[in-house]
């Protein structure tokens, strides 16, 4: 029988002693989705992370009304409901499982109280989730550059589209 | 130093010993007419909240010329640029310059590292602080591509799907 990976092998989790691990382990409880099973549905509560330590996910959302758009194909070891965490609890895009996958699942209202009273394994996970983010905010920003400039030479130009990259920019981080 | 700190609204959230910490670790540092602060393409790594005077945001184009993308001013709104470079290791993606004299205190990269190693709640509350503002602008920023693209779509763009797939390659949840 093949061995689930533990924690340990979760890149976000690298940083944290065998204690804070023992913790986190302590506080989250084994699930399995089965393939073809939703983790998160986009627009639903996001009200938990999930740990994948084995299986791969999909990350889709509805970009065009009926058409679905594939954003991300995601192999353990990952982690997912990140996002719910540090901002609302409400998915932003749909999570499903397409092979069996096994995950820890911690509650968000849990890691939130550990947050503040500054815990140091859920600061540590969220140090790590924020490095991630970072690198993220940096190739999104290339992603929003293009959108612009594509925006702008695209015919029908009008005063929306200042008003549209005023509001790109608001929530760019160099 | 420390007084500095204590009026700024960026460092409200820590607690006062927290903040002779970052105290300690942060410099104040001044720029010139036309000095860059952050420069595109560069390690970035410190961390600027700025202090007093205007800086402009532009970002590179095909050919070297750039285009403006805003104009902060200290002494309203958002003052703090760079807090991606203290967590992440990408270069910068828009140069930041002063227009004016510009005063900044500078939270460089390797201190604040070396705080997260040896464990400090001080540099853990930050980087939550820095977590959550980029979680938040990039669930925004995502929405935002997404309306464009339907936008672009609605105008008959032809080679909006091998665009479209470009784009929202780098995602998470």
């Amino acid at each position: 029988m093949r061995q689930t990976p533990d924690l340990s092998d979760v890149p976000i989790f690298e940083h944290l002693d065998e204690d804070e691990r023992a913790e986190f382990e302590e506080l989250s409880e084994p699930v399995r989705f089965e393939a073809g099973q939703m983790i998160f549905e986009e627009g639903a509560p996001e009200e938990r992370l999930y740990v994948i330590t084995s299986g791969t996910v999909e990350v889709y959302k509805s970009v065009l009304p009926g058409r679905r758009q594939r954003l991300a194909t995601i192999e353990a070891p990952s982690v997912v409901g990140e996002m719910g965490l540090l901002t609302e609890p409400r998915a932003a895009a749909s999570v499903e499982a397409i092979t069996m996958v096994e995950a820890h699942g911690v509650g968000r209202d849990r890691l939130l109280e550990m947050l503040d009273a500054d815990d140091p394994a859920a600061c540590k996970l969220v140090y790590e989730i924020g490095r991630t983010l970072a690198e993220r905010m940096a190739a999104t920003n290339e992603t929003v550059a293009e959108v612009i400039f594509r925006l702008e030479n695209t015919a029908g130009r009008s005063e929306d589209i200042d008003v549209f990259r005023d509001q790109l920019i608001q929530d760019w981080s160099f | 130093m420390e007084e500095t700190l204590q009026g700024i609204r960026f460092f409200e959230f820590l607690t006062e010993e927290e903040r002779e910490e970052f105290a300690e670790a942060s410099e104040l540092v001044s720029f010139g007419p036309g000095e860059n602060i952050i420069e595109e393409g560069a390690d970035q790594e410190s961390l600027f909240v700025l202090v007093s005077g205007a800086v402009e945001v532009r970002k590179g184009l095909p050919g070297g010329r750039s285009r403006l993308l805003a104009e902060i001013d200290a002494s309203r709104g958002r003052t703090v640029v760079g807090e991606r470079g203290l967590l992440g290791e990408s270069g910068a993606s828009a140069t930041v310059m002063a227009l004016g004299e510009v005063e900044a205190i500078r939270i460089p990269r390797d201190t604040f590292r070396r705080m997260v190693a040896e464990g400090r709640p001080a540099a853990f509350k930050l980087s939550y602080r820095i977590a959550r503002t980029l979680a938040r602008r990039l669930t925004r920023l995502d929405e935002e591509v997404v309306e464009a693209i339907r936008e672009l779509e609605n105008r008959g763009e032809t080679d909006m799907e091998a665009f479209r797939d470009r784009l929202i390659t780098d995602w998470s949840v």
